[in-house]
């Protein structure tokens, strides 16, 4: 489905539907922001703020860290309300929130990120023996970020391919190429079998 | 087409994500705080400014009279500073009738007054407002359908003036000098200080009403501005959300049937010592989480969300998996800043059997993320207390 296309969220009524059309009144909420009513952008926190924190825990597995980013990102999206036109904020809120996600990982995780890059170029994944099966929770942990949020955000918060593609920046093949490999690592830490298509 | 590994990829980060029940208070005030415009960083060219013409001023001092020159200083200075003049009263806010929490976190206030007064203007409202020098602290303000309060660290039940109230909480404050204060203003009809502890500041304010608020915080000099409404159509038309039932005359505050949170992020992890459960003839069954502060950090309820639900089963962190507990409704209780892993020497899973708390176990102690799980045996209506000496937090359960 297109980039246009909503995104229903489980999870009960507190959460907001990143990616909706913007109804008028959110749309006059964006307007007070443009305005610098900070009362206006508190709504915006409101609105949003679970739905994103949820998120880049999911990605970057650590409350704080995860708070930490969800902090930057509303600060980013106040300094930049300006260049938000007519248009739902949640999409670009998530892009803020995706980008602020993964550097705070790479900050945090510098070595981490290393020996990541070098197992990508060199002697690949240490693969785990039927005796070490993960649940998914310790497999998710063993992802890489850029893994993780395209796991997060196409199968939490059930944005297509394209627009997981968008949130990320990424060309919709490379997502789709992302998204396969994840989920046939997960597959392989949890020892599942794929089922034939 | 999603396959069955898919499916439960999808249930399985759901049920982490929502491990997160509520948007945390502290990263909204951090917002809030990085959002608000820093009043010395706005002065700082002003100041560099006037010193700068003061130089100059005294370079010419050796060829005029130093009495003109002194004039001529005097009001070019006056002219600079008058433009840091109070915060003007800003764009008339909405009324909103829910709970609200603000203030710099981290920031160290004295609440030199407390001025209350009767405003006539559409809508009409009574007007409290909170000076602070150095800045308005962290603060939470709690809305509630009773004017019945309880003083921190004592417990002892006080009823102000009023029928309704709200009760406002600074942290990292201090006060000298300010009284308690009866009123007879169309809401607002007293106001007394709850406690004043550990630089715990908190106020009870007796109101003749539930009624809807706004909060203001301006500079210039820092105050905190509570605008409670008084026109008689107001509590109608903005629909106050549902308060807590009435305590009854044994209880020290109002039993809710909503989420409870609280508690504060003031330092250092706090150690869980104790857990204890039972059940008191008042008609409650009460669990208490007794902390102890590390050594050489200031003790403090650490900040904690009790969030009610339908069903006794839970899901652990970190690990996502279900347990259920006996019963067949839930509490579940999580503390930030919190973690017993290396205090806590009792059971882990306590089956107390009582009225309607019938199991409590522990789900998760991981980064300082503290997580117990409650069986009820029916679903019931809870109040949360914080005391000191030793810091705990009770969480009492209504029972039949």
């Amino acid at each position: 489905m297109g980039a246009s296309k909503t995104s229903p969220v489980h999870g009960g009524a507190s959460v907001y539907t990143i990616g909706m059309l913007m109804d008028p009144a959110l749309g006059r909420v964006i307007e007070r922001c443009r305005d610098g009513d900070r009362d206006a952008f508190e709504e915006v926190v409101d609105r949003y703020g679970l739905q994103l924190l949820r998120t880049a825990r999911l990605i970057l597995r650590d409350q704080a860290l995860a708070e930490d980013a969800v902090q930057e990102t509303f600060l980013r999206a106040w300094q930049r309300m300006g260049s938000l036109r007519d248009e739902d904020p949640g999409p670009w809120l998530n892009r803020i929130a995706m980008n602020e996600s993964i550097s705070a990982y790479r900050r945090r995780h510098r070595f981490q990120a290393l020996t990541e890059r070098f197992g990508r170029f060199g002697g690949g994944q240490h693969e785990v023996s039927s005796e070490q099966r993960l649940d998914l929770a310790h497999a998710l942990d063993r992802l890489t970020t850029e893994q993780r949020a395209a796991v997060a955000l196409h199968y939490y918060q059930d944005l297509s391919v394209e627009d997981t593609a968008k949130a990320l920046r990424v060309p919709v093949d490379t997502m789709k190429s992302r998204l396969k490999t994840a989920l046939r690592r997960l597959r392989d830490l949890t020892g599942s079998e794929e089922i034939p298509a | 087409m999603s396959d069955k590994f898919e499916n439960d990829l999808r249930d399985h980060l759901h049920k982490e994500a929502e491990e997160i029940r509520e948007f945390p208070r502290q990263l909204r005030g951090r917002i809030r705080e990085g959002i608000t415009p820093r009043t010395r960083a706005r002065m700082a060219p002003q100041l560099a400014l006037a010193g700068a013409l003061v130089l100059v001023a005294f370079a010419v001092l050796a060829v005029r009279s130093p009495q003109v020159i002194l004039n001529d200083v005097r009001s070019t200075v006056t002219q600079i500073f008058t433009t840091q003049s109070p915060s003007p009263s800003p764009t008339p806010q909405p009324f909103i009738c829910s709970d609200r929490s603000g203030g710099t976190t981290g920031l160290s206030g004295q609440l030199t007054g407390i001025r209350v007064a009767h405003h006539g203007e559409a809508p009409g409202f009574d007007r409290m407002v909170f000076d602070f020098a150095g800045g308005i602290p962290s603060y939470d303000l709690t809305r509630q359908e009773s004017s019945v309060f309880v003083r921190d660290a004592s417990g002892q039940q006080v009823t102000l003036a009023g029928s309704a109230g709200v009760k406002l909480v600074f942290r990292d404050a201090d006060v000298q000098g300010v009284a308690d204060q009866k009123f007879d203003l169309p809401a607002v009809r007293e106001i007394v200080q709850l406690g004043n502890f550990e630089r715990v500041l908190s106020y009870g304010i007796g109101l003749t009403s539930s009624q809807c608020i706004r909060v203001l915080e301006l500079t210039g000099p820092s105050r905190l501005v509570v605008d409670v409404i008084t026109a008689p159509t107001a509590s109608a038309t903005a629909a106050p959300t549902p308060l807590p039932t009435l305590p009854s005359a044994t209880d020290l505050t109002p039993f809710s049937c909503q989420d409870h949170g609280g508690g504060s992020d003031t330092g250092p992890a706090m150690r869980l010592t104790a857990v204890r459960v039972a059940h008191q003839p008042a008609g409650y069954d009460r669990i208490v989480f007794e902390f102890a502060p590390q050594p050489g950090s200031t003790a403090h309820v650490p900040t904690y969300t009790v969030s009610r639900q339908a069903s006794s089963k839970f899901v652990k962190d970190p690990s996502g998996l279900d347990v259920t507990l006996k019963g067949s409704s839930g509490v579940r209780i999580v503390f930030h800043g919190a973690s017993g892993a290396d205090s806590y020497t009792g059971s882990r899973d306590l089956t107390p059997g009582l009225p309607v708390v019938q199991e409590v176990e522990q789900l998760g102690d991981f980064e300082a993320v503290l997580s117990w799980g409650t069986g009820l045996s029916r679903p019931s209506c809870i109040r949360t207390l914080e005391l000191s000496n030793p810091t705990r937090l009770v969480i009492d359960v209504q029972t039949p």
